[in-house]
């Protein structure tokens, strides 16, 4: 059983690194352990746990800008934004249920470091694209602080570029400094219902193309659609593709008309209201569509959005290919029975021809240690990733082969 | 003075020989080495500072830069890219020992993909003509920076260049969806593509903004958006700067990000003026451009608002534009602001600094008290959205000590940009220009662990030498593992 | 910029003049975006700013020009598409005169350039002999390919290239020293230009100006005693030679205003217009003929400005013909006229369309597609290609060079924008219309009638 550490502040934090890299301890570096089964096995004797770390240090909503301390939760965070009719527009979403580890909600740095992004990526940008600044203990046990509080910052290497989706192999974030928007006032979704997967992503890159502003185009296969909460969903008997605007009321209400006219040529439509587009977008978000842990893993796969169909088709194993298309078809959850490589051979192979690349988000230890989860990377890059590893964590004291074996 | 590092003898005594290689490797029409010729490479957006390369190379495929760089990397030469020479920092400023690989006859847009909406385009391509690439299908490309009829989209990627529309559509990073890539020693490596987010670290999100540090880029993919279906702009003028600034703050309080907020002050409008004719009010102190795009019904009624929130904080003119014509006059004076100002002054220096946007007044008011202490005019454009600044010292630099005492007032305000919150350049970069002043925003162990990123991959440092860091460390040394000062290793296991 | 000359250089006005251009230039590079050498080449020293920094380096040390410096501005076109988008108004056209003036003076051309460059200077300024050249040139035609692949003679070859098929034009020329009187109320007496090239290339638009002109009441003098009016010489740097063209012409025209007034000196091919009006600066240091020039620049009009200043109406007839209007460099860099030749002919009922990428130039410039014809070929095709992407029914210019430059590569009509509107006005139909349009006049005579069917319908 892992010792754990759970530092209350960023000192601490400091400390804990110093010791680690002195005595070459290797540490799992924990948020609320939502993602914790994402990625390669890690073995480690302790365990550094985030989660004291929390609480907002700054917020100007004038000024678009927030700061907490890495291991708030998200929740926590929503709220605060809440009260100034603000989000994170890049929508991170809450794996937890998807992966298993119960219900929590996920820390702020978790969410940063697995750059963690929602629907309206596809709009809005990722979570890469809102972060202003971090602070963060390097391997080295060396305290930085990357970028600033500001959006126009180009300032030295966009390190918290690098920072971010590095899943706790190069820096123990202790603090987070985001660029926040306001909330929109209304929203509203589209669907067409009974389209094939091909059909969905030429309707999704239509309405994309269209200056409706769309923010968020997703294709739900029947077999996925069923299991949703949504009764104008589970009532259609069929897929559904959906298309969400959001924006002020009046202009949400003449978007609505103008995307009903765009995707007429494409099937049955039906509207939903703000509240039912929420639940939606959320089961979307979260990936609650999906079936239960059991024996199947899922990838997650970012491709051409256009080439996102035949991908499935080329990788399936079996018949019924359960892939929730979402970002126009770009990202696909795709579920695969889990015996032998859970697919990896098939997938990898794909993608080597198409572009893009997966990675194994829900699998059993055993799988997740004998194939990629991660895209593997050519030999140029491979060493790149391994370089710049070295230079933030040398003894690989973080996160140890989470990602890459030697990473 | 400016230092450089020093020139590496030996390289120079061989230049025959280098001459000689590069030639074997190129077309003529690629290589200049005549000391006229290469005279016109020895500055870019940075007039001030001048330095004569070795030679000039301009390659024209991906396989004539891989060989360049390999050639360079085995015998220690050191290279410098250029794009359109545009930079306000000196990024493509020469050594004399050095090699400069200017991209500009990669000139061509290799493909266009509405279905997925993204334009692969060779570095060479001028930000511009790529929106001009995809207008007949009402595409564009949203970052624009005031020099985007010239500057490449190659030399966007290695600065991170923002533009007036940055603040609702993101600057050149969020717009980049993948690049192929030189790395120093030749290796040609492709870093995302047509898809979204990295495989594992995001090396294309480090690389965007890297200033030619890291590698030399021979493609780039990027996203483009359907024009809004309308777009006006609307111009708003204010007895101070304070009252500007409180409406800019009032507008994004209202929960409305418009498409761009420029500010101007009084001897910028002036200028930009005498340039365009767009009818700017000469009699205000500040002017606002506001920009509002989206659908139709969007866009008038937030202009509405936006003119309510105006007249609250005393606005004393305001004109919305009618057209679209009149909505490019309105901007074009503003992208002209930069040169237009060499009407008014035989020179400027154009400062670049970030800073929270309550400052403003603040830093405008210490910004005058400088502009007295120096004796230097002072022009004032400002990204009010984003808290970006372009302060503009006038001056001449024929008059011998000028150009000193507008670098030293220009330091002063980037100095009280950190100290007020805010960072040492927006947009512009650090190259030479700011170099000596990171320090003032980065300690020790945060400027090292930098050039530790620059050690992966330029481990001899022979890209863009001199730039973007004052004092280069060898990477060996940076490699070695010290414990901090003060700090015993301890074998207890921290308990708190 | 910094410049760097001693007092004793800035003594001399051309030098203190030019000091002065570079001083205005910030180094933006804004202007290398819209230069078509830069657009081809991708590089620095076949753009603007490299020029400038060229031309700076050689007048600052005194240097006679080397080789480099003549390759890079002689590839030039003065087309001044840079100093249409300078944000800090750099007089470029100055400066460039400045530097081939200097490259004249200072450099030996090879045999071949010499040769050339002596050539176009005497024979194409001079109407006679120009229009007997014409003939034999027509001759040569078939050893075109021959020639092109004799190295030294390609630019002869593309010189010949350029003569056009048939004899341009149906009338002979207007005769120097004719005066017509104009019909109706008189509207004052101007003086038409006859130019070089333009008479015998295509007398069409000389008869289509003077028709329009007579209509209108108009008294139109054809002076007698003009020349060239020496841009060709003043863009081969050949200074004096272009000077005493200039004096020539003035000579010659305010001669006419001595007898009997003139109220516009009207020119028909912008590219004269640009240096007709740059004539008070050039002769700026001739104390004669300072005045004298700044009375002419005041009254020369290129025919687009004219007509838009006396208010060139609506006509009768909607021919319902696209044409694509060329914006030749000289016209609305230049001259800077940019609007009145579009609207001129929207008002004379034709559907106009823009030529994308329409600041580029066609590649005529002068001289320039005889001298560069590599260059000049790739922006022909360039311009060709950005035309044809429009469809128009016909093209219309206001420039001789453009039209031969143009219409050596296309097979859609090209035509001078006053013939068009000669036509709507009530003057007959430009004859290179109806030699290939046969089909296009009975669309124009339908729609003709279709209009006046609809007037009477409407009663």
């Amino acid at each position: 059983m892992a010792t754990m550490l759970k530092p209350r502040d960023e000192a601490d934090t400091a400390r804990v690194l110093s010791w680690a890299v002195a005595e070459r301890k290797s540490l799992e570096v924990v948020g609320a352990g939502s993602k914790r089964a994402v990625g390669r096995p890690v073995q480690t004797e302790h365990v550094l746990n985030m989660t004291g770390l929390a609480g907002v240090s700054l917020y100007e909503p004038g000024e678009l800008v927030f700061s907490a301390a890495a291991g708030t939760l998200l929740n926590d965070v929503e709220a605060a934004l809440e009260e100034h009719a603000q989000q994170l527009a890049f929508e991170p979403p809450n794996l937890s249920r998807f992966l298993g580890t119960g219900h929590k909600p996920p820390t702020l740095g978790g969410t940063v470091a697995a750059n963690m992004s929602g629907p309206r990526r596809i709009a809005a940008g990722a979570a890469r694209d809102h972060v202003l600044g971090l602070r963060a203990v390097t391997g080295r046990a060396e305290t930085v602080r990357v970028g600033g509080r500001v959006m126009k910052n180009v300032t030295g290497y966009d390190l918290c570029k690098l920072l971010t989706g590095s899943w706790g192999t190069l820096a123990v974030l202790t603090e987070v400094t985001v660029k926040v928007l306001p909330r929109p006032e209304a929203e509203a979704t589209v669907i067409v219902t009974g389209q094939s997967a091909d059909e969905a992503v030429r309707a999704m890159s239509a309405a994309l193309a269209s200056s409706v502003s769309v923010s968020g185009a997703a294709h739900i296969p029947a077999v996925l659609a069923a299991r949703s909460a949504v009764s104008a969903v589970t009532m259609a008997a069929s897929s559904v593709t959906a298309l969400r605007i959001e924006g002020f009321r009046a202009s949400v209400r003449a978007r609505r008309e103008t995307l009903l006219a765009e995707l007429k040529p494409f099937g049955p439509l039906e509207t939903l209201d703000g509240r039912t587009s929420a639940r939606l977008w959320g089961e979307i978000r979260d990936v609650s569509l999906l079936p239960a842990d059991g024996d199947n893993v899922v990838w997650r796969l970012s491709t051409i959005a256009s080439k996102g169909p035949d991908v499935v088709r080329n990788v399936s194993i079996g018949e019924d290919a359960e892939a929730l298309y979402d970002w126009g078809g770009g990202l696909v959850w795709l579920v695969q029975p889990s015996p032998g490589d859970g697919g990896a051979e098939a997938i990898r192979s794909v993608l080597e021809r198409t572009g893009g690349h997966a990675t194994l988000m829900r699998a059993p230890p055993s799988t997740r240690g004998a194939v990629s989860v991660f895209e593997p990377q050519p030999e140029p890059l491979a060493s790149l990733t391994r370089r710049l590893k070295a230079a933030y964590d040398p003894h690989a004291i973080l996160n140890p082969g989470r990602m890459y074996a030697g990473v | 003075m400016l230092k450089m590092p020093d020139i590496d003898k030996k390289v120079l005594s061989r230049r025959g020989d280098i001459v000689a290689a590069l030639a074997g490797m190129l077309p003529s029409d690629s290589l200049i080495w005549h000391e006229t010729e290469m005279r016109v490479f020895q500055s870019d957006g940075l007039s001030a500072y001048r330095q004569m390369p070795m030679v000039v190379v301009l390659p024209k495929t991906t396989e004539q830069v891989a060989n360049v760089l390999r050639y360079c990397h085995q015998n220690s030469i050191r290279v410098v890219p250029r794009g359109a020479g545009t930079s306000l920092s000196g990024g493509a400023l020469p050594l004399a020992d050095a090699v400069v690989v200017g991209m500009t006859k990669f000139n061509r847009i290799l493909e266009i993909d509405y279905d997925n909406r993204c334009v692969v385009a060779q570095p060479g391509v001028t930000n511009l003509a790529i929106s001009d690439a995809v207008g007949e299908r009402s595409f564009y490309y949203a970052p624009d920076p005031s020099s985007q009829i010239a500057c490449t989209i190659g030399g966007n990627v290695a600065e991170n260049s923002g533009g007036v529309h940055c603040l609702k559509y993101g600057l050149t990073t969020n717009n980049v969806l993948g690049v192929e890539l030189v790395l120093i020693n030749g290796e040609v490596l492709r870093l995302g593509g047509k898809h979204l987010d990295a495989e594992a670290y995001d090396l294309l999100g480090l690389l965007v903004g890297s200033e030619g540090l890291l590698g030399i880029v021979t493609e780039v993919t990027v996203r483009i958006l359907r024009r809004p279906e309308t777009a006006r702009a609307m111009l708003l003028g204010f007895a101070s700067s304070r009252a500007a600034g409180d409406c800019v703050g009032a507008i994004i309080a209202q929960g409305i990000i418009p498409a761009g907020m420029e500010m101007m002050d009084r001897p910028a409008i002036h200028a930009a003026e005498a340039f365009v004719r767009a009818g700017y009010p000469l009699d205000v102190e500040a002017l606002l451009i506001v920009e509002i795009d989206g659908p139709g019904v969007e866009v008038d009624a937030l202009l509405s608002r936006v003119l309510e929130i105006a007249e609250n904080h005393g606005a004393v003119h305001s004109r919305a534009s009618a057209s679209e014509e009149e909505r490019a006059l309105l901007w074009a004076g503003r992208k002209a602001a930069f040169p237009a100002v060499g009407r008014i002054s035989p020179d400027y220096y154009c400062v670049d600094g970030t800073i929270p946007r309550a400052q403003l007044s603040h830093v405008l008011e210490q910004m005058a008290g400088l502009s007295k202490k120096y004796g230097l005019g002072l022009a004032n454009v400002f990204h009010a959205g984003d808290g970006n600044l372009h302060p503009l010292i006038l001056y001449d630099a024929n008059k011998a000590d000028e150009l000193e005492k507008a670098e030293r007032f220009g330091a002063d305000i980037l100095k009280l940009c950190v100290k007020v919150g805010g960072v040492l350049t927006g947009e512009h970069g650090v190259g030479v220009e700011k170099r000596d002043l990171m320090p003032v925003m980065f300690s020790e162990a945060e400027l090292n662990q930098q050039q530790r990123v620059k050690c992966a991959f330029d481990a001899r440092s022979l890209l863009n030498p001199g730039k973007m860091f004052p004092t280069l460390h060898r990477c060996a040394e940076l490699g070695r593992m010290h414990i901090h000062r003060g700090q015993v290793p301890f074998p207890d296991i921290p308990r708190f | 910029m910094q410049t760097r000359f001693t007092a004793k250089q800035l003594s001399d006005p051309d030098v203190a003049h030019c000091e002065k251009i570079l001083r205005s230039c910030v180094h933006c590079g804004f202007c290398t975006a819209t230069c078509p050498t830069y657009v081809l080449l991708g590089d620095e020293l076949d753009g603007p700013r490299g020029r400038i920094n060229l031309i700076k380096d050689m007048l600052e040390n005194d240097r006679p020009a080397t080789d480099e410096v003549v390759t890079h501005v002689d590839r030039c076109l003065s087309c001044l598409s840079c100093m249409t988008t300078c944000p800090s108004g750099v007089n470029y056209m100055h400066l460039v005169d400045h530097a081939r003036a200097h490259i004249e003076r200072t450099y030996r051309r090879t045999f071949e350039d010499r040769m050339m460059r002596a050539l176009i200077a005497f024979v194409l300024p001079r109407r006679r002999l120009f229009a007997l050249s014409l003939a034999p040139a027509r001759l040569m035609r078939p050893f075109l390919p021959v020639l092109r692949r004799i190295p030294g003679l390609d630019r002869l070859a593309a010189m010949l290239a350029l003569v056009p098929r048939r004899r341009g034009g149906s009338r002979p020329s207007m005769r120097a020293g004719t005066t017509l009187a104009g019909e109706g109320f008189p509207a004052g007496r101007v003086i038409v230009m006859q130019g070089c090239v333009q008479p015998a290339l295509n007398p069409d638009i000389m008869r289509a100006t003077v028709d329009m002109l007579v209509r209108h009441g108009h008294e139109v003098v054809i002076a007698r005693g003009e020349g060239c009016c020496g841009a060709l010489a003043h863009h081969l740097g050949r200074k004096e030679e272009a000077l005493r063209a200039a004096r020539r012409m003035i000579d010659t025209w305010l001669g006419e205003v001595k007898r009997a007034g003139v109220d516009a000196v009207i020119v028909t091919a912008s590219g004269c217009g640009t240096t007709i009006k740059d004539y008070a600066h050039m002769l700026r240091e001739d104390p004669e003929y300072a005045g004298k020039a700044e009375r002419v620049r005041a009254l020369a009009k290129d025919v687009h400005e004219f007509l838009e200043e006396r208010g060139f109406g609506p006509t009768a007839r909607e021919t319902g013909l696209r044409v694509a209007y060329h914006a030749a460099c000289s016209m609305q860099h230049g001259q800077k006229i940019r609007k009145a030749p579009r609207a001129l002919l929207e008002v004379a009922g034709f559907e106009v369309v823009d030529v994308p990428e329409g600041h580029i130039c066609c590649g005529s410039a002068g001289s320039y597609n005889i001298l560069q014809p590599e260059i000049a070929g790739a922006l022909k095709e360039r311009k060709i290609a950005n035309i044809e992407r429009v469809k128009p029914d016909l093209i219309a210019t206001g420039n001789i060079g453009c039209m031969t430059q143009i219409a050596s590569a296309t097979s859609i009509p090209v035509v001078h924008t006053v013939e068009l509107l000669n036509w709507a006005s009530g003057g007959e139909m430009p004859p290179v219309l109806r030699r290939g349009l046969a089909s296009l006049e009975q669309g124009a005579e339908k729609s003709t009638a279709q209009v006046r069917e609809s007037a009477a319908a409407a009663g």
